[in-house]
């Protein structure tokens, strides 16, 4: 259990070139002891190279890697007393499951009877323990992936267990039930889980910190929350949410108001500093809803279609040439065609050169 | 046409056979006849053709004193030399080819396919080439007709094929495991030999068949490198074919230089159809 400092980290995989392509633009965060982080990116933005470079399986080309302050970034993997599961199960075929959970512990000289101990308590957690002495190489694809994660959290002492998208082969049922025994194990023994994964709703119901990333780059940290409500970058609106932020592409016309479609749309943003006058708004569907008693910020829209999604309904709808997605309670009644939609103020958030004002 | 097929299919797996199992038989019948069966026309059925007998099988273990062939210690020689070289062809070869495997080698141009390339590219050129270098190689260090001196030859001839067929095995096994590995506590040593190389017993069992069967069969160099002091098998049975044949004697040492490649293969075979081979990776 440490705390983990990456401080100025980046990394290319031809630093030698003139021209390096960074897999990972330099970046610098500290991860507590004890908190559930998630890295959230599409495929190649550089989630699992950060990975590595914690475990030390890949060294950073700049940076240095702290671990309750004690400089780790020349340390070997092996030296580093980390735990890491990957997407694909990685089993030991030779051996049985009870020695594949026990190897680790095992390799750093434990006992006997703590060997047991710990494989033991990691069996229950993952209800394992009646394939204990059956040969890992004959189990099922998701069992194995239990292994993985099984001799990543045999440890108890580990700085951190990382996980690149480790509940990728597993059934859903069953992945709901390991995310829940995953958040029970942080929570009963303090230790530091950070989860890869280009699932935004797994990242959002694991972690309390989310990291974003694009191309490389580190977009936004933050609790769930802030992560919704206020996206640092077009970006981070567009990934996170379901449906992506409505955005809108427009011109600000005062200090604090942004025009869509020749209606006037007040913001809580000071929009007196712009370099351009270019900007883009945006507002999460969830915030937008039909327009009650309010008498401004209000829309006229051409409702084209309205799903039913069970607990709620998607109204997509026509602002002039914009399309624009409201979600509502099932019980809303939608009148015609032609609605008037109300867009909070508070919720609006304006970007300029698709950054956060 | 489905019968059609079904005749061409069993028609061409009897021919098959037959091109196969016939040298073998042939072998074995001329083993246990003497020199009027074989001398006097064609003959098939014992017992009824002619009258079997284990002389041909006799003189292979009998002294040359006593007018026998003494095949015995040719044929232990020849086991001594192919599992020795074979053996230190594993070892070496293993090492580098999960060197070549698993890291980034760089020499000016050459890069890791380049150095697995040199190694099969001993093997491309005819053997005919390497013989005078070898015989000058070893008389300069007075190895020459001794079974150091083949095995020394022998592991040249035989790692090459180690590497390529262990370079292509680790590139299967994910690097993943080296990884977790070194994640669960292990050094690299201990990683290579606690998981990958339990993980990789099939491949070994390959390499090791081929090694084996490469080494056991070669005359070549076996002929060219000993003259007196040290003989193998395959010199051996060739050493019988005099002016007067003794065709029945020949053919029991060739049945008896067979059998342990025979034997080998019937012990892989069974471990590959246990499934041991199969699935070991994922």
């Amino acid at each position: 259990m440490a705390k983990i400092d990456l401080s100025n980290i980046s990394h290319s995989y031809n630093p030698n070139d003139p021209k390096p392509i960074y897999a990972l633009n330099p970046f610098s965060m500290t991860w507590e002891n004890g908190n559930r982080y998630a890295i959230l990116g599409p495929s190649g933005c550089g989630k699992t190279t950060m990975l590595n470079i914690v475990s030390g399986l890949v060294r950073p080309s700049a940076g240095r890697i702290l671990f309750d302050d004690k400089d780790v970034t020349d340390l070997k993997t092996e030296d580093r007393n980390i735990a890491q599961v990957f997407q694909f199960p990685v089993i030991y075929n030779t051996m049985t499951v009870y020695e594949n959970l026990a190897f680790p512990l095992k390799c750093r000289d434990f006992s006997k009877s703590k060997t047991d101990e710990r494989v033991n308590a990691v069996t229950e957690t993952l209800n394992l323990k009646s394939f204990l002495n059956s040969a890992a190489r004959k189990l099922t694809a998701d069992q194995k992936q239990l292994i993985s994660l099984g001799r990543g959290l045999v440890r108890e002492d580990v700085a951190a267990v990382l996980m690149d998208e480790p509940l990728t082969v597993i059934d859903p049922d069953l992945k709901f039930r390991l995310r829940r025994n995953l958040k029970e194990i942080n929570e009963q023994y303090k230790t530091t889980l950070v989860y890869v994964t280009h699932d935004q709703n797994e990242a959002m119901t694991f972690a309390d910190n989310i990291i974003v990333m694009s191309e490389g780059e580190v977009v936004q940290t933050g609790s769930p929350k802030e992560l919704f409500e206020r996206p640092n970058t077009t970006f981070v609106g567009y990934f996170i949410g379901s449906p992506a932020m409505n955005l809108f592409e427009s011109e600000a016309s005062s200090n604090d108001s942004v025009k869509i479609n020749n209606t006037l749309i007040k913001t809580h943003t000071n929009l007196s500093n712009l370099k351009t006058k270019k900007i883009k708004l945006g507002i999460r569907s969830e915030f937008i809803k039909i327009a009650q008693n309010q008498n401004e910020n209000l829309v006229d829209v051409n409702v084209e279609k309205v799903e039913d999604l069970g607990n709620y309904k998607l109204i997509t709808a026509k602002l002039g040439n914009f399309t624009i997605k409201s979600k509502v309670t099932r019980e809303t009644e939608i009148p015609s065609s032609k609605v008037k939609l109300h867009i909070p103020a508070d919720r609006c958030c304006v970007y300029e050169d698709n950054k956060l004002i | 046409m489905n019968k059609l097929y079904i005749f061409l299919k069993y028609f061409f797996i009897v021919v098959w056979t037959v091109f196969v199992v016939a040298p073998f038989l042939w072998a074995l019948t001329t083993s246990f006849k003497d020199f009027q069966s074989v001398n006097g026309g064609v003959t098939y059925i014992p017992w009824v053709d002619f009258e079997p007998n284990l002389e041909g099988w006799k003189v292979l273990i009998k002294s040359p004193a006593k007018g026998g062939v003494d095949i015995i210690e040719p044929y232990f020689n020849s086991m001594f030399v192919t599992c020795t070289a074979s053996l230190i062809s594993i070892i070496l070869g293993t090492l580098s080819a999960y060197a070549l495997s698993r890291y980034t080698f760089k020499a000016g141009f050459v890069k890791n396919n380049d150095i697995t390339f040199f190694f099969i590219s001993q093997r491309i050129m005819p053997p005919i080439v390497l013989s005078i270098p070898f015989f000058l190689f070893l008389s300069s260090i007075n190895l020459l007709d001794s079974l150091t001196g083949l095995i020394v030859v022998y592991i040249v001839l035989l790692m090459p094929i180690a590497v390529w067929i262990m370079v292509d095995f680790f590139n299967k096994v994910p690097r993943e495991i080296d990884e977790t590995a070194l994640i669960d506590g292990c050094n690299p040593y201990q990683a290579f030999l606690k998981v990958v190389l339990p993980n990789s017993i099939p491949g070994l069992i390959v390499a090791g068949m081929f090694c084996i069967i490469f080494g056991w069969i070669d005359f070549f160099f076996a002929f060219i490198l000993t003259f007196t002091e040290v003989q193998l098998l395959p010199v051996k049975i060739v050493a019988l074919n005099s002016s007067v044949t003794p065709w029945w004697s020949l053919s029991a040492s060739a049945l008896v230089s067979v059998a342990p490649l025979i034997i080998v293969a019937f012990i892989v075979e069974r471990y590959l159809s246990k499934g041991n081979l199969s699935g070991a990776i994922k």
